[in-house]
């Protein structure tokens, strides 16, 4: 019997890959996709699901590990959102030349320009005209069934091309709806498991897909891949159907008519907002407009002929854009139906709504007031407006509580006990006003950025020491050095992962500007997944605790010797329950910088109470802990000389400060000794440097 | 989303951060826990003021004083006090 549970789309999702039987998932958080790894990540950990699970250190490798993944040719799933599917825009133009059949889920978020967490599809929008296939999906049943039909069409010998599943962010991924659950068995005869005609697998072929082509083949080969998503359209149709055959739902192949019986007028809507459509083409009916809609499936490849077919029922269509192509003045559904119809004979009138950008909502009266639109055309026959953006005012909201100026203003929308305020506003508070901070995408940004009377750049979450390096030399080059503090204030993710090798270059060319990282050990902003920087046996949310998984399985990255590795002038370890030797690292590290003597570095633990699951007034509590149990020493090394700066006589037992913080609860005697033996064995290495005088390689 | 909204600009379509959109943030109604104060207690090393995540803490005549519009009642300004000069009484 099927089974059926309420979940959120993204773990609808998460169903989809584990009734796939998915082999390799690498994944990368970012909101809203997130939960679907953490879900997928939960299935692996108590063996529901075999399959490497990979936690990339950015999207752009997550993506390149299920290339390799396909070609080595195991089944691979990933999935992200945004400037995630942004950042990985290289690879993903790489996946369909190679041929691999990914599957990749898209939590659509609105990408770039101004942030939001809310969707459109301006994420997807760069991605369509790369050769994937691109469905979007309305409920999260969809969302389940679409990932099974996705791996058999992708597969597809006459296809054999990467697909993506754009599901609405919010609207879809976080909110509950009843899913039924396919039964596994019928699942695997639907789907069997993926064999690669030419995989890079030496005991199994000597050929496989070659990387590039001669100019003279170019245009060949992109006409070949034009046939083959043209053919692909008939295996999305032929899977959608036989999917309906055994499981009962089906969802229209390339796309759905809804109450298209008799319309003389039709919406077009696509994704999440469809259902809202629905109810207000059913009350339009009602009022006797000859109204219909048409819900789009495929985005890519898209359903040209079907449009035309419709084309010549209807008088009119009205397309609904969840995305704008700049400078065209419209959406992008819009300008793809108009160049499918354009040749037609006689073609229907067309309106373009542009509506929903940013996650802004389009409710039933916003459908209504459109198809009353389309049907006036329908009526009088004119077109008197081609595209309007559907808006809304601003809700009202309490606004700042005004002040004298600081540098960061009290409060903050963070969380109750939050120690990467105290960090920052220490900070600033050596600093002063003539400070400028870029900060990659973290909880400060959200919490902070509108805080502060400093300026705040948001930058690009692989490119923070970059934009700041920038800011830097275009103060030098204004002959502004030293008279402006620049910092970096990254979290951890930002720092020792995906921001790793921006710093590295920064600190290899000695840019002479500050770069913090507030390290809470894991990323929090996304609901705390792993970083290179969550200590041995923590337990996240990308390394849950379950039969078969202990929390984090590795060691953390030692940044003090990464950056030590670069021989700048100034590094630091640094804890908010030792404020005056903080604020004096961060003093020294402005002095250094200013003499234009190369990157400062500054590492902070910073406990985060929602993360480390430990009561909010434990904060400062916890971090001295750290220090004094030699957790988290705290040291500084000033031109190859290093110093202790903090050394007791007897480190405290590890356990004191594990069994403060919910991460740690699962630990056994065994595991806590373990912990024992490593924090020491750090603590002798350190020892030994500091004898040294001046580290070998300055 | 979180981000606040900010200042419209000169330049069409630029919206900027700064001015008169950032400010104090008023949160007094996200606590469950109020600090009090004892200023008999307290004994003005200012630790308070130092490790209190809001900034909501400034140092007065008799002691710490704490602007209760921008205090989330976290605590660690009594968990982390030396002379126990302030309880964390539950809000009506």
């Amino acid at each position: 019997m099927t089974e059926f549970d309420v979940m959120p789309g993204n773990k609808a999702v998460a169903y989809g890959v584990k009734l796939s039987r998915v082999e390799v998932v690498p994944i990368y958080p970012i909101t809203p996709q997130t939960t679907i790894v953490e879900y997928i990540g939960e299935f692996i950990a108590n063996g529901e699901l075999e399959a490497e699970y990979i936690q990339a250190e950015g999207e752009h490798s997550a993506m390149g590990m299920a290339i390799g993944a396909s070609l080595a040719g195991a089944r691979a799933f990933t999935a992200s959102s945004s400037q995630g599917v942004a950042y990985m825009h290289e690879c993903i133009a790489q996946a369909p030349g190679y041929r691999t059949p990914i599957v990749m889920a898209v939590a659509n978020r609105t990408l770039g320009w101004y942030w939001a967490l809310g969707p459109d599809y301006s994420d997807i929008m760069p991605e369509l005209n790369l050769g994937w296939i691109v469905l979007m999906v309305e409920s999260n049943q969809e969302c389940l069934d679409t990932v099974i039909q996705l791996y058999r069409v992708a597969e597809d010998p006459r296809v054999l091309l990467p697909a993506m599943m754009s599901l609405d962010g919010f609207y879809l991924s976080y909110s509950y709806e009843k899913v039924l659950i396919p039964d596994q068995e019928v699942v695997d005869e639907f789907l069997p498991p993926y064999v690669a005609k030419y995989p890079v697998d030496p005991t199994i072929s000597d050929k496989w897909p070659a990387p590039g082509l001669p100019p003279a083949l170019h245009t060949t080969y992109r006409r070949l891949f034009e046939e083959v998503l043209g053919d692909a359209k008939r295996v999305i149709k032929e899977v959608d159907e036989e999917f309906r055959e055994i499981f009962g739902r089906g969802y229209g192949g390339l796309l759905e008519e809804y109450k298209c019986e008799g319309a003389e007028a039709v919406l077009v809507t696509m994704g999440s907002m469809t259902t809202a459509a629905r109810r207000a083409v059913d009350r339009l009916r009602r009022e006797g407009k000859r109204i219909g809609l048409v819900k789009l499936r495929a985005l890519r490849p898209f359903p040209k002929e079907e449009f035309r077919r419709i084309a010549e029922e209807v008088n009119v269509i009205g397309v609904v854009d969840r995305m704008v192509l700049h400078g065209t003045g419209g959406g992008g559904v819009f300008a793809d139906l108009k160049s499918a119809l354009y040749s037609l004979e006689e073609r229907p009138k067309l309106l373009n709504f542009v509506a929903g950008m940013g996650g802004d909502d389009i409710s039933v009266e916003d459908f209504m007031a459109m198809g009353r639109k389309v049907h006036r055309v329908l009526e009088t026959g004119r077109v008197e407006r081609e595209v309007e953006f559907v808006e809304h005012p601003l809700p009202p909201s309490r606004g700042p509580v005004p002040m004298e100026k600081m540098p960061i203003y009290p409060s903050s929308g963070g969380c109750a006990g939050c120690g990467a305020s105290i960090a920052l506003r220490n900070i600033l508070d050596v600093l002063g006003l003539n400070t400028v901070v870029i900060n990659p995408p973290s909880c400060a940004t959200v919490n902070y950025s509108a805080q502060v009377s400093v300026p705040w750049v948001l930058a690009n979450y692989a490119a923070g020491p970059a934009y700041e390096t920038g800011v830097f030399r275009a103060y030098r080059i204004k002959g502004k050095t030293g008279r402006i503090a620049v910092i970096g204030f990254s979290g951890d993710g930002g720092t020792v992962d995906i921001g790793l090798q921006a710093l590295s270059g920064a600190a290899e060319r000695g840019e002479s500007m500050i770069w913090i990282c507030y390290d809470n050990e894991a990323y929090m902003n996304t609901g705390v997944q792993r970083s290179g920087s969550t200590p041995l046996f923590s337990r996240t949310t990308s390394t849950p605790v379950g039969k078969l998984w202990r929390g984090k399985g590795q060691r953390r990255k030692n940044m003090v010797l990464i950056m030590a590795a670069h021989r700048i002038p100034y590094i630091a370890t640094a804890s908010i329950a030792y404020l005056p030797d903080l604020r004096r690292k961060v003093k020294r590290a402005a002095e250094i910088t200013a003499a234009g003597r190369g990157l400062a570095y500054i590492h902070i633990q910073q406990p985060c109470p929602t993360g480390w699951y430990f009561p909010v007034d434990k904060t400062v509590e916890v971090a001295r802990l750290a220090v004094e149990t030699g957790a988290w020493p705290l040291l500084e090394i000033e031109e190859g000389k290093m110093r202790i700066n903090f050394k007791p006589r007897k480190l405290k037992p590890i356990g004191e400060y594990l069994r403060l913080q919910g991460r740690f609860r699962h630990l056994t005697e065994e595991e806590i000794a373990e912990i024992q033996r490593v924090v020491e064995e750090d603590w002798r290495s350190w020892l030994e440097l500091e004898k040294m005088g001046k580290l070998p390689w300055y | 989303m979180v981000l606040a909204k900010g200042e419209v600009s000169e330049v069409k379509g630029l919206m900027l951060r700064g001015g008169r959109s950032v400010g104090g943030r008023y949160v007094a109604d996200w606590r469950t826990f109020r600090p009090v104060v004892d200023a008999s207690k307290c004994r003005k090393c200012w630790l308070c003021v130092m490790y209190c995540p809001e900034g909501a803490i400034g140092r007065g005549e008799e002691g710490a004083v704490i602007d209760l519009r921008f205090c989330k009642g976290c605590g660690i300004c009594a968990n982390e006090c030396p002379a126990g000069a302030i309880e964390m009484v539950r809000e009506e």
